[in-house]
């Protein structure tokens, strides 16, 4: 059946050279090295480059089964129901979140030999001290993308997120439909840290955020920015970096700004389950998404600032994609950039308050 | 006659199993506070308190009845009529007419849910009336569907026989099609309200993300947040005030029948 | 009596000949726009799913390099197919069951049917996947089936029981008094009877399986994705490969329609031709 509906698919449209051709097989004995032949790997849709499953499937002779998730929460839920994966890539702060829960089992350093090649700015961050459990995959920020036609550029430097609250702006932004990074953006303007707990700061935030509605009335999105923007549909919004770097090579009229004032740092990681059926053919995949061409083939193709250091060079160099491209050099070292910390008391109290901003 | 009605226990016990335990396992956690770990369980009533302390919480209840019930009103006015007239063509045509009816619903519902945020984009249109064309057109077919069910191969004879007895067509209609084809307008509106209610892509595409619905809520609270005990409770209080209307539907069509 | 009929259906077919095509056109019309719009924009150059900057065949060659959404399609359509045809038969029977039960055991088990149709589909997913984790069923390409038909059997019953409640109740006794088995009485008198709602519910049920993402997300294990997880994982990175799988859809299941019709006129003409021959 899975045979007839791929032969007809490329019976179908012939547009296609490689889908219907199998690639070579090779000698290599995955059981006997690893002790199985199948990875079960759990990421974002969209988020892995188009040849790197089938490239390590060739090179391995194994096979690989690609869940995917929509959000780090998602993945959360779904794994309470003891579901065998071999690698995950969450966020930071669900990282933080799975170590603490025992979820998670160290990483084999001996055969993550590409470790080294990663950007040394981006390891041993406080969501995994040491890297024991985590690998990078890819890092950014949250920014600002404007339309340089419509929106001042001395407005959104000087502004920064506050820009936001600016009444000639009406109708022409978006904020972020989320409450994570729709008050990261409210804390950081505000110039508290986003991790804060405190009772009149959070308040204040919730009433930076009803201001901004009443302001400036934006409308509340997520996946469909990217789009809008880029079609100017509208000309101001808080984007992740990655997002930003695809943007901004789409229409020259866009800028992107990280705000003096801070904001959040990102990353997104490799991790294996305490649970995973197959852990070392989970570490040598690990190490095969670090080696240089890889790393390079996904980055390309994801947008996202790859966490091998020479290859986010490479892609920033006059040959690379994203040369000149401020959203793809992702901002590390500053000191008002934070990271989020796992905090559940405060996620919910935030998804109250965050619904009542948007349902005004 | 009595013997059929055995067929339906194999299918009591799989309710039991796949609607019923699922469900009660939904009113613990209602009734129950913090953590998702059954052994943990206590009870309480706050997460009830909390639904009716916060004005916007029956709100968003309030306008997800509204929308679903202008959903429903809509997709009957349309779709009663064109079920009425595929079930008037020859009947080749009206298997036809039915799949091609069908046939966009086998297109993810994202993917046309994007389209029509395409094509409305460059309107005026408010989120409202935005998030309703989303609606009636994702509910659509199911109304047609199922009150065609009703009308087709209905016993032509006793229209010839109205017509005979010198009844007109509205007459006729009034007092012979219209109510052969209730059991099907009670399905069609059961199949749109109950899943409009709750619906839950539709409203955070097309209504720019201000326009907040309950099955919005709850997938909130269930996934983003991980609260899973305010999430039951809201389905829980949406829950038996739906069974709550469809128990009076029922009796008025039951009374209807009666009378 | 005879010709009465005919100048019925002669008075109600010229007056309202010319509404009712134009207001079916109308449907029909609603139906497809969105449609329309999405065959266009798989041929749309750039990643835009709003703005048409030229034509390219660049999203279908993805999709069929796109090992994980070829292995989405096979999963989709293996799960609608088994869950559609598993739900109609046990609907269909729980439905003439139900309807010669008692008044009160109907009535519940009705308005128990309703839940998963009212509830969101959060709701009957995590208590799909809470049952299955503390039965320690692994989840997979069984629990993902079992959760489908699970979800689709309602619809089959409420789209079967309209047409059962039309039904005069005497039907099945007649026949067995006549003579009948209960099987035959079932399957000679019932079934046929009830074959619309049947249909119905059928098509129902393959539209909802065909199209569910949040159950299918929860109740699903590794490796074993639908179309629609990959689509909502895509998450904020949509492109036109979505659409080129939309029409690609939308053309197969066009040939398969016009084949179905086509067979029974071509069946025809190959018979005249015999008849013509000898």
């Amino acid at each position: 059946m899975y045979k007839f509906i791929k032969v007809s698919l490329c019976v179908l449209l012939l547009a296609s050279t490689t889908a219907c051709s199998k690639g070579e097989k090779n000698d290599f004995d995955p059981m006997e090295t690893f002790g199985c032949d199948v990875l079960n790997v759990y990421n974002t849709g969209e988020y892995i480059g188009e040849n790197t499953l089938s490239l390590f499937e060739e090179t391995y002779n194994v096979k690989v089964n690609y869940s995917l998730f929509a959000s780090n929460e998602m993945m959360y839920t779904k794994l309470m129901d003891n579901s065998q994966y071999d690698v995950l890539v969450p966020s930071d702060y669900m990282i933080e979140r799975l170590i603490s829960e025992e979820f998670l089992q160290p990483i084999d350093k001996d055969v993550i030999t590409n470790m080294g090649a990663i950007t040394p700015s981006i390891m041993n961050k406080d969501y995994d001290p040491g890297n024991v459990y985590s690998v990078p995959y890819f890092y950014g920020n949250v920014g600002i993308i404007y339309n340089t036609n419509n929106i001042d550029a001395a407005d959104v430097e000087e502004l920064g997120f506050n820009v936001f609250l600016e009444e000639k702006y009406k109708g022409q932004a978006y904020m972020y439909d989320s409450e994570r990074d729709s008050f990261m953006v409210a804390f950081k303007a505000l110039g508290y840290s986003m991790n804060t707990e405190d009772e009149a700061e959070i308040q204040a935030a919730y009433e930076w955020l009803l201001q901004v509605d009443e302001n400036i009335e934006p409308a509340y999105v997520t996946d469909e920015v990217i789009d809008s923007i880029i079609n100017e549909e509208r000309d101001l919004a808080v984007v992740y970096s990655g997002d930003a770097a695809y943007m901004t090579s789409e229409n020259e009229n866009l800028a992107y700004y990280l705000p003096e004032g801070g904001t959040n740092l990102w990353f997104d990681a490799m991790v294996i389950p305490a649970n995973a059926g197959c852990p070392s053919l989970a570490n040598e995949f690990i190490n095969f998404m670090l080696s240089y061409d890889v790393a390079l083939d996904n980055s390309a193709y994801v947008g996202y600032t790859s966490s091998v250091e020479e290859v986010a060079q490479f892609l920033m160099s006059s040959e690379g994609d994203y040369f000149e491209n401020n959203a793809y050099d992702a901002r590390v070292d500053y000191e008002f950039d934070e990271v989020f910390v796992h905090n559940e008391v405060l996620k919910q109290k935030l998804a109250d308050l965050w619904i009542k901003v948007k349902s005004k | 006659m009595k013997s059929f009605a055995r067929l339906a226990y194999p299918y009591m016990f799989w309710i039991s199993i796949f609607i019923v335990l699922p469900m009660l396992m939904i009113v613990f956690y209602a009734f129950s506070t913090q953590g998702n770990d059954v052994l943990t369980l206590q009870f309480t009533l706050d997460n009830f308190k909390r639904f009716f302390s916060d004005p916007i919480f029956p709100m968003v209840l309030y306008r997800s009845l509204k929308i679903a019930f202008m959903t429903t009103i809509i997709c009957l006015a349309i779709g009663y009529p064109c079920a009425y007239l595929i079930a008037q063509m020859k009947e080749k045509d009206q298997t036809m007419m039915i799949l091609l009816i069908t046939l966009p619903m086998w297109i993810n519902m994202l993917v046309r849910t994007y389209a029509w945020r395409g094509i409305l984009m460059s309107t005026d249109l408010s989120s409202e009336i935005k998030v309703l064309i989303g609606m009636v057109y994702n509910f659509l077919p199911f109304m047609i569907i199922q009150i065609y069910t009703s009308l087709a191969k209905m016993d032509k004879s006793l229209l010839f026989a109205a017509h005979d007895l010198g009844a007109n067509k509205i007459k006729t209609f009034l007092r012979i099609t219209l109510p052969l084809s209730i059991p099907g307008v009670i399905a069609g509106i059961t199949l749109v309200f109950l899943p409009a209610v709750s619906s839950f892509f539709i409203p955070i595409l097309l209504g720019g993300g201000e326009y907040v619905l309950i099955g919005n809520l709850i997938e909130n609270y269930f996934v983003a947040s991980g609260d899973w005990n305010f999430g039951s409770a809201i389905s829980l209080i949406m829950a038996v005030l739906i069974m709550a209307s469809m128990f009076l539907t029922k009796k008025l069509d039951y009374g209807n029948k009666e009378g | 009596m005879m010709l009465n009929i005919k100048n019925y259906f002669k008075e109600l077919n010229l007056k309202h000949k010319l509404f009712s095509k134009s207001y079916i056109i109308g449907t029909l019309l609603f139906f497809y726009l969105p449609i329309v719009y999405v065959v266009m924009f798989s041929f749309n150059e750039s990643k835009s799913l709003t703005k048409f900057t030229g034509f390219s065949l660049k999203w279908y060659d993805k999709m069929l390099n796109d090992s994980t959404m070829l292995d989405a399609i096979y999963y989709t359509v293996v799960i609608a197919v088994i869950a559609t045809i598993v739900s109609t038969i046990v609907g269909t029977i729980a439905a003439i069951g139900l309807s010669k039960s008692k008044k009160i055991v109907k009535e519940l088990v009705l308005q128990v049917n309703n839940l998963p149709m009212m509830n969101p589909e959060i709701v009957t997913a995590i208590g799909l996947m809470l049952f299955f984790t503390s039965f320690s069923i692994k989840t997979g390409f069984m629990t993902l089936l079992l959760s489908h038909i699970a979800f689709c059997i309602p619809y089959v019953m409420l789209s079967v029981m309209p047409r059962l409640r039309q039904l005069d109740p005497n039907l099945a006794e007649a026949a067995l008094d006549l003579g009948a088995t209960p099987w035959q009485a079932l399957t000679k008198v019932i079934v046929p009877l009830i074959t619309p709602g049947i249909i119905a519910g059928a098509l129902i049920a393959f539209t909802m399986s065909f199209d569910d993402f949040v159950i299918s997300f929860f109740t699903t294990g590794p490796g074993v994705t639908n179309i629609s997880i990959y689509v909502y994982t895509m998450y904020k990175r949509i492109n036109p490969s979505i659409n080129a799988l939309s029409t690609l859809i939308i053309v197969v299941i066009t040939i398969v329609l016009i084949l179905v019709n086509a067979i029974p006129i071509l069946k025809e003409k190959g018979r005249k031709k015999n008849v013509q021959i000898y």
